[in-house]
């Protein structure tokens, strides 16, 4: 054991606690066949996320370093990551907690999953190495396929599992070849090697450079679905189980974005002062104004088809499309002013997109459906989730006082901030406006139709206590956000 | 004939070996495209893979001389292998419910 390999363990002990409550549950399923009917697994992952959450609050790092030679970066991003995948996942665990989607023998392979996958998107938001990467999106692209297929004989979830394995499938063999280009044109895998030789060699060949990155991007807009793959969302997501569609909405999403701060931070720019970076030039013109396209027509295919859609976990997969679009935004600055909003966004959009799917969850546990005729008169008949439904739509709209505005302020903000970027936020506060219209929809249906028939289910304590946990950030850091963003901030400080 | 094989003469060495790997990507995003059978696909996609693993290979030993590329080539074999593995379960189990293999015949989810 080298001291280089014993000072990187500790700082990767948080994915340690990880792999141990695999192994565990591993364990205890051979050994203990009965743990399969019982809720057991799911408090190991319970367990195994708190003191993972906890670890990683004990070796936050104050200067970014590399890890096993330079595969892993350990920095404030994968702290902020960490968190965040370790939140989603006691979230994606405790709604499966009462659930009536899946079967009771499949909740500990649902624990197993949930835990893997957890695991795979620690190793997609901290690796500064292109087989990492690679390694990182299968691992949680393989659990996942699986994951959305968890209800063995619906036909419906087989179905999203065949077509998240298709496309995912498609998408990460894209990714990989080009990876090899960008091996073949730098000579290396690692990020920071490869943005050395890419400056090196003055961006030639040129053809071979901006193919490669297309590729990439194929494969990184897979994991964010944003356009043009995005199309695989609204099929998984609405025929996926609830909870694990609550999950995949927000966790694989930020992993997919820690992946891509990275990649177009420490492979495609070159550092500048502290907090600056340099976008570097592919094709015509610098890789964010490709970006800055891409987002416009992410936001403008989530919001328009969800215009019209009768699914509400429909809707809520293109909702998800669109405020995909939203973050790109944050790319366009380059700078750590736009990472910060970023990772302020996504600690909003889990809050919100977690608990309305959780409602979405629960009403379908009720009604046995998830079309927006079965939202009808839940607000009457349960004010608890219409109301904390509606907290959640209006901050997923962006309104004033809840947390997703201050998050969509500092993302427009930092667009306005960026000389000739002016129309990309115009047309970011147009398509907030549109997407009033579909959230409204929901809301209309929950507390102004009346329902067909009443159905009394009383919803459990356990539930209550989460949706109130997720909607009470929601409110407060919509007005006393400080030191969410200071902490963001002085994590972003240290990412280099 | 000697004509011939001048004008060939790019294609020994490393353009030769680059021109199979990008002409099996091709391949297999052709067998992507057109095949309605899940398995095609799925053969379609092993066939992406391995052209990447192939170029992996090919830069290893023409370009840096190191051996990583090369290490990068056995881990896309595994990671093809598990994908092959669950996408195989998959495949069965839309058998069972379908009594096809048509990947068309996944219609249920749909705008």
């Amino acid at each position: 054991m080298t001291p280089e390999l014993i000072s990187s363990l500790k700082q990767f002990a948080p994915e340690g606690v990880i792999i141990s409550g695999l192994v565990f549950l591993f364990i205890m399923d051979a050994i203990l066949p009965s743990s399969r009917e019982s809720r057991l697994p799911l408090f190991v992952v319970l367990f195994s996320c708190i003191l993972g959450a906890l670890v990683t609050i004990g070796v936050i790092p104050t200067e970014a370093s590399s890890l096993f030679s330079g595969v892993i970066q350990s920095d404030g991003v994968t702290t902020f990551f960490r968190l965040l995948f370790f939140f989603s996942c006691a979230g994606g665990t405790l709604l499966a907690y009462e659930t009536k989607v899946l079967d009771r023998d499949s909740l500990s392979e649902f624990s197993l999953l949930i835990l893997c996958v957890t695991f795979g998107m620690c190793l997609m938001a901290s690796a500064t190495n292109v087989l990492m990467l690679y390694i990182g999106i299968e691992t949680v692209s393989i659990i996942s396929f699986v994951m959305a297929g968890l209800k063995r004989d619906d036909a419906r979830s087989n179905e999203a599992s065949l077509k998240y394995l298709i496309f995912g499938a498609v998408a990460s063999a894209i990714m990989i070849y080009g990876f090899s280009l960008i091996y073949g044109v730098t000579g290396s895998l690692n990020y920071g090697d490869i943005a050395k030789a890419l400056i090196e060699g003055g961006g030639e060949p040129k053809w071979a450079i901006l193919l490669s990155m297309v590729m990439v991007y194929v494969g990184l807009a897979y994991k964010i679905s944003a356009f043009p793959l995005h199309f695989w969302t609204p099929d998984v997501y609405e025929g996926a189980p609830t909870p694990v569609t609550a999950f995949f909405s927000i966790a694989p999403k930020a992993a997919g974005f820690g992946a891509a701060i990275r990649f177009f931070l420490c492979v495609l720019s070159t550092p500048g002062e502290a907090g600056v970076w340099t976008p570097m030039a592919l094709g015509h013109g610098a890789w964010t104004q490709a970006i800055a396209v891409l987002s416009v027509l992410t936001m403008l295919v989530g919001n328009l088809s969800a215009i019209g859609q009768k699914n509400v976990k429909r809707i809520l997969a293109y909702s998800s499309v669109a405020h995909v679009g939203y973050l790109l935004m944050g790319f366009v600055s380059a700078n750590a002013f736009g990472v910060t909003a970023v990772l302020f966004y996504l600690v909003a959009y889990c809050l919100m997109n977690l608990g309305a799917f959780w409602v979405v969850g629960l009403v379908a546990d009720r009604k046995k459906s998830e079309d927006l005729e079965a939202f009808k008169g839940v607000g009457w008949e349960d004010p608890f989730l219409g109301v904390t439904m509606a907290i959640f739509l209006f901050s997923l709209t962006g309104i004033p006082m809840f947390s997703g505005f201050v998050g969509k302020f500092l993302l427009f903000s930092n667009v306005v901030q960026t000389p000739g970027f002016l129309w990309l936020a115009v047309i970011g506060v147009l398509n907030s406006v549109v997407s009033l219209f579909y959230y409204a929809n929901i809301l209309k249906a929950m507390w102004l139709d009346k329902p067909d028939t009443v159905v009394e289910a009383p919803v459990s304590s356990v539930h209550r206590i989460a949706l109130a946990v997720l909607a009470i950030p929601t409110m407060v850091l919509g007005l006393y956000f400080e030191p969410i963003l200071k902490v963001t901030q002085s994590l972003v400080a240290t990412f280099r | 004939m000697s004509g011939l094989a001048s004008g060939l003469d790019w294609l020994t060495g490393l353009h030769g070996y680059l021109a199979v790997a990008a002409s099996l990507f091709v391949l297999g995003a052709v067998a992507v495209i057109s095949r309605k059978n899940a398995i095609g696909v799925l053969l379609g996609v092993e066939l992406m893979l391995n052209a990447a693993g192939l170029n992996f290979v090919i830069f290893s030993k023409y370009r840096t001389a190191a051996i990583d590329g090369q290490i990068v080539a056995l881990f896309i074999i595994f990671i093809a292998a598990a994908e092959a593995a669950v996408a195989l379960a998959i495949i069965l189990r839309f058998y069972r419910l379908k009594h096809s293999m048509d990947a068309s015949e996944a219609n249920l989810l749909r705008d």
